[in-house]
């Protein structure tokens, strides 16, 4: 059902992304227009689509979607990323790194609150060392300088 | 012997303390950024250039380079490891060094990728120092139609790697085309697919792409697993390759030596194509394909010795034409005019003494680089042992700060995030993420070829037709496309 509903989605992707760069042109006086290598390329999506919808499926039916632990690990990993993305700007790469692994090692890895202080703090440190100091990579800074 | 004789004064231009320094600064700093996911050769280029200001152009050149095949070696470590490619031309290792990895056998994988590196590196770097005139003239002879017609070859080529449905294949890389697209057309400053959102004006930028595709759909699909009590990987056995890895590997690492150096020497080319192509070779040519992706150890070898190959193929356009093939070397370029050189087919006798120092330099750098890495294999393996619950929450950070360094701009953490969750439902409905990748890389070259090529011509895409380089290379992807269908397909196996 899922897979279906997929090669639904590549249909109506290819056809609007293709809709859309009729709009840039295809073909002008002094040549190629904006829209034509990204018509070929919402055409043969659409082409792909139309195809996989009229095939035999060559996989199983059911889409493997993650249940219980799984689901709760893959949820946290997902949610880590967008804290990081969204509190880096703000609380520096520091704070808002050692906060994720935290977060991630107590409640999506259930290891003890002071082996996850530690690798928290020992991972971010050793991360900011190297891209920050050796690398010389500008991290985001916090309010408090780190 | 004139080859000879310029080597042998390269060499005498190389052999100082400083510049031997220098080498083996590069080499480690590029062994490091390839091991490091996140961080490419170019980015550790971009960031050392300033560095070379300071030194000689010799020294400078020598250190730049040696950076570029320092990390060709190490990106093939996170690779077998971690899945996750150091740097792009690492991506196809992933698929059967990984899984070699999981059966206990990446001591082998690493030891066959830094040697057929060697090998490969060594034998591209001697035919660039007897053929280099003659093969740099026969490149410059592609034009836009012939370039166009080669890369789409290419993406025909990496259609052959999928273990399932070439349409989900032929999707991948027109989705890639699309990713490619977003941002302004370079060629009249139009908008596309931005939709009057301020960050996506620069496009979608690669290393979130790749690390988001390849990073974290790694490590989700890792926890899922995990959650279900499959261990990641078991102890750690057979650190060293077998008889057998060695009976099976040295005519991939020959044939990938071959056609990296063929791959590195056209524009589109390049260390990245060069992987995918030799990947494909080794499948097509392999008398049990079923086994690639299951951690065929010719998967390794041949994709590993192509991009080293490639290396040296791609230093003959940008020393001998100023031509650059591919990003890296377009930074070699900026580099030598920062120097106050003009590179081009003049560079060669009026500045010997940097070209032939360039090309020993690489001999040398190639010896360094074995050295580093063999003995350091039993390490990198050692990085198995570590608990997945420490590992994948440091590699999750290594991911943001890898893609968030590029451009100093959060937005790319989402990009990476997005193509994350994407690449991980992707591989469930078994849609190979290595097509849309090498298509992302390649769009805005193919774009460009075809583009000027229907302008060349009052013919429009007959050009294509009408020179007969361009039309046997459209024919070859044509043949390949007809075969492909007609293959019986291969199941299992999966994607990086």
């Amino acid at each position: 059902m899922f897979e279906r509903a997929l090669n639904v989605f590549w249909v109506l992707l290819g056809a609007a992304a293709a809709a859309y760069a009729w709009t840039l042109g295809i073909v002008g006086p002094a040549g190629p227009e904006s829209g034509l290598f990204p018509l070929i390329a919402g055409l043969i999506i659409m082409g792909s689509g139309i195809a996989l919808m009229l095939m035999p499926s060559q996989r199983a039916e059911i889409f493997d979607f993650p249940r219980g632990a799984a689901l709760q690990r893959v949820i946290g990993v997902v949610l880590g990323l967008a804290w990081l993305a969204i509190a880096m700007p703000y609380l520096g790469f520091a704070i808002a790194g050692v906060v994720t692994m935290l977060v991630l090692l107590r409640a999506v890895e259930r290891v003890s609150w002071t082996v996850s202080l530690g690798l928290a703090v020992a991972s971010v440190a050793a991360v900011s060392w190297l891209f920050g100091d050796v690398l010389g990579m500008a991290l985001p800074r916090g309010p408090w300088g780190f | 012997m004139d080859a000879l004789g310029s080597l042998g004064a390269g060499f005498a231009v190389i052999l100082t303390a400083q510049n031997l320094y220098l080498c083996l600064l590069g080499s480690l700093i590029g062994t490091l950024v390839g091991v490091l996911p996140g961080v490419g050769p170019l980015a550790a280029m971009a960031l050392l250039l300033p560095v070379t200001f300071t030194l000689t152009p010799v020294g400078g050149m020598v250190m730049l380079a040696s950076i570029f095949y320092g990390a060709m070696y190490g990106g093939s470590t996170t690779s077998v490891l971690l899945n996750i490619p150091g740097e792009a031309a690492s991506v196809v290792t992933c698929i059967d060094g990984h899984q070699m990895a999981r059966q206990g056998r990446a001591g082998a994988a690493l030891g066959i990728a830094a040697i057929g590196s060697f090998i490969a590196g060594t034998l591209g770097i001697v035919l660039l120092t007897f053929f280099a005139p003659a093969i740099s003239a026969a490149a410059i002879r592609f034009g836009p139609p012939e370039n166009f017609s080669l890369m789409v070859l290419g993406l025909v080529c990496t259609l052959y790697m999928i273990t399932g449905s070439p349409v989900k294949g032929a999707l991948m890389i027109a989705l890639g085309f699309l990713g490619a697209a977003v941002g302004i057309d370079v060629v009249n400053g139009r908008e596309r697919f931005t939709f009057g959102f301020v960050n996506l004006t620069g496009g979608l930028d690669l290393l979130a792409v790749v690390i988001g595709l390849f990073g974290v759909t790694e490590i989700l699909a890792n926890v899922e697993q995990i959650a279900r009590g499959a261990p990641l990987a078991g102890r750690i056995r057979n650190l060293w390759p077998t008889l057998a890895d060695w009976r099976a590997s040295w005519r991939p690492i020959l044939r990938g030596s071959g056609l990296g150096f063929i791959l590195g020497l056209v524009p589109g080319g390049g260390p990245v194509t060069a992987s995918f192509m030799s990947y494909a070779l080794e499948k097509r040519l392999s008398d049990t394909p079923e086994r690639f992706g299951k951690g065929a150890v010719e998967g390794v070898a041949g994709p590993e010795s192509a991009n080293n190959a490639a290396v040296a193929g791609s230093m003959i356009p940008i020393l001998s034409l100023g031509i650059p093939g591919n990003p890296v070397t377009a930074l070699l370029l900026g580099a030598l005019i920062i120097h106050g050189i003009q590179p081009g087919p003049l560079f060669m006798t009026q500045r010997p003494d940097l070209f032939w120092g360039i090309v020993a330099s690489m001999y040398v750098g190639n010896i360094f680089l074995l050295v580093l890495n063999l003995p350091l294999v039993g390490l990198w393996a050692q990085l198995l042992r570590v608990p997945y619950y420490i590992l994948f929450p440091v590699v999750l950070l290594l991911c943001v700060v890898g893609t968030y360094s590029a451009n100093k701009n959060v937005f790319d953490l989402w990009v990476m995030l997005g193509f994350g969750i994407a690449g991980h439902v992707l591989r469930k409905l078994e849609y190979d993420l290595a097509p849309f990748v090498i298509a992302f890389v390649l769009a805005p070259l193919m774009e460009q070829s075809l583009r000027q090529s229907l302008v060349m011509s009052p013919d429009g895409a007959m050009i294509l037709l009408q020179r007969p380089v361009a039309a046997l290379l459209l024919a070859a992807s044509a043949l390949l496309v007809a075969l492909m269908f007609r293959r019986k397909p291969i199941n299992g196996g999966g994607s990086p």
